[in-house]
């Protein structure tokens, strides 16, 4: 058996994300830069592999072959590894995790972690018509069965079998946009209300505009290293306790069963406790895939936060804010921070490690957290990954915590 | 340099819509394009909405494929969907609906099961016309209809959408 070594982040850099003007080349560039001035003990040299989540580069950019345009525009030389992720919307979070593995089998010692996506163009109706093929395009795709529409119908079988509302479904925007608005790099950065939620343009009833997360562009990077070179970068490393992902053998409508269990999820977050030894209860902080607000409240109680059916009241009695049960997307989620697909995942460790160095604004700090996990979904919520980080390493937990 | 007059490379005028944007197969029967479950459109165009069960585990499947999933059989047999199936989930495209079908929006996408799912029976997506989010509800009787997509050019090819009962 190999023996896995402790991994850290010990760098993350942003771009700002939004509308941008700036091309796909350029966010990478501003993503590097920032991961760069993080740590400044760093010599690129000391990188040797590099992993890109990157969904649609091809379609958006027509670009393909990323990860070594990557490493030019970053001025890296990779000798281990290098390699591109494309799994849609969790393209971000495939990239840390299997930099984690090549870092804790050995195979990499500094490995750098980019997720990038550009979104918007003049043409976006030709850009949206891309996200058309992340689901069976010719079976699905082809009715127009796009994620909006399959995240409205995940809405109605929600309601329609544990009486969730549209009130409960605005009061997860309210929420994200509470700290979304304390986060300067976040797309939205206005608070909003109940009303204003119900109250925005229907997209596929019952989701109206402010239930969906938006077309994004944005870049994010990390630096991830072993137990032994750790400190040699920052004083402060925030260590990789593990990772899963699940898939069931469905990507098609005929094989989606019910819309409103997401047994790919629960199955995954099982794996996660049991390989750490941990229940829900443990976990301080999730940064969890809102690309809808339905999805949040399924992902309260997939993951274990809440009975399932009770994602709703959940939100109601305020148990997602920090200091309820467990603090859920204090970065503002996909919902305030938008969606660049191959960016999200990474910018949802960027937000871990921020919490973990208590570099985010007071209002949204979630102090005290030892444990938080990063959940980022693909396609028609079919497949899973779920990250946890920590100020303790996974061998140090038990005592810790 | 003065009278230098720089070279300029003429663009077409138009840049034809990308083929990828059209979202249909291009339901050959022969040729690169060929798809070997071209049964199935065949079929559409006589009227008849059917898919593949495999003869060796009874496994239907949706979309037809040419091997079983569920046992690698290639012994498949090609059955009819039910004419009236349910309406399990559905939603109106109101915003973001694709280039291709834009003109048609807003539309209502569903969900319908037909036969007993997942047992014996199928669970597939369909557009509907005529009929807006407000005029229907779970559980709502639906059928299956043929409609022809005629175009580019001369080209017609086959789909089903649904329709109340
Ligand atoms: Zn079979």
């Amino acid at each position: 058996m190999i023996r896995m070594r402790e991994v850290a982040i010990v760098g993350a850099g942003i771009t700002r994300f939004g509308v941008r003007e700036a091309s796909w080349r350029d966010l990478v560039q501003e993503a590097g830069k920032a991961v760069f001035d993080d740590v400044p003990n760093l010599d690129k040299k000391d990188i040797d592999s590099l992993f890109v989540g990157a969904a649609q580069p091809e379609r958006w950019v027509f670009q393909t072959h990323v990860a070594p345009y990557v490493a030019e525009l970053l001025g890296i030389n990779v000798s281990r590894v290098i390699s591109r992720t494309e799994v849609a919307c969790a393209s971000g979070q495939a990239a840390i995790r299997y930099a984690w593995l090549a870092v804790a089998t050995g195979l990499s010692d500094v490995a750098m972690v980019v997720g990038v996506e550009k979104m918007n163009s003049k043409f976006m109706s030709v850009s949206q018509s891309s996200m058309i093929n992340v689901g069976n395009r010719e079976f699905d795709g082809v009715n127009g069965f796009t994620a909006p529409p399959f995240f409205a119908m995940v809405a109605q079988r929600h309601m329609h079998e544990f009486g969730t509302t549209s009130e409960q479904l605005a009061m997860v925007r309210v929420k994200n946009s509470y700290y979304g608005a304390r986060n300067p790099y976040a797309q939205f950065q206005k608070e909003v209300t109940v009303e204003k939620v119900l109250g925005s343009r229907m997209v596929a009833p019952p989701l109206t505009l402010f239930d969906c997360s938006a077309i994004t562009d944005g870049a994010c990077a990390l630096i991830l290293t072993s137990e032994e070179r750790a400190r040699e970068f920052t004083d402060t490393p925030v260590w990789i306790l593990g990772g899963v992902q699940h898939v069931d053998s469905a990507h098609t409508t005929n094989q989606f069963g019910d819309l409103s269990h997401w047994v790919g999820l629960r199955k995954a977050a099982k794996d996660l406790y049991s390989m750490l030894k941990i229940s829900p209860d443990d976990i301080d902080m999730a940064e969890v895939h809102d690309c809808f607000t339905i999805s949040e409240i399924l992902e309260y109680e997939e993951l274990g936060f809440c009975k399932k059916g009770e994602g709703g009241k959940f939100i109601e009695e305020g148990e997602s804010y920090i200091g309820g049960k467990v603090a859920v997307n204090p970065g503002g989620g996909l919902l305030s921070n938008g969606h660049p697909l191959g960016a999200t995942g990474v910018r949802q460790a960027w937000e871990m490690v921020m919490q973990f160095r208590g570099e985010v604004p007071e209002e949204r700090y979630v102090n005290g957290a030892e444990i938080g996990i990063a959940h980022n979904l693909s396609g028609m919520a079919q497949l899973h990954h779920i990250m946890a980080y920590s100020i303790y390493k996974r061998k140090d937990l038990k005592q810790e915590v | 340099m003065a009278s230098h007059t720089r070279r300029k490379l003429k663009l077409p005028d138009q840049i034809p819509l990308n083929p990828l944007l059209d979202l249909w197969e291009q339901q050959e029967p022969e040729g690169p394009d060929a798809t070997r479950i071209y049964e199935f459109y065949r079929s559409l165009a006589e009227g008849k909405f059917v898919t593949t069960r495999c003869i060796t585990c009874g496994k239907i499947h949706f979309p037809p494929l040419i091997v079983c999933p569920n046992c690698n059989g290639e012994d498949l047999e090609w059955i009819e969907i039910p004419e009236e199936g349910e309406l399990y989930a559905f939603t109106e495209l109101k915003l973001g609906a694709p280039v291709i079908v834009e003109d048609y929006a807003p539309f209502v996408i569903a969900v319908a099961r037909f036969g007993n799912y997942p047992e014996n029976g199928v669970q597939i997506s369909g557009m509907m016309f005529d009929v807006s989010y407000e005029d229907l509800k779970v559980g709502d009787r639906v059928t299956w209809e043929i409609m022809e997509i005629v175009g580019p050019g001369d080209k017609t090819r086959y789909w089903y959408c649904f329709t109340r009962v």
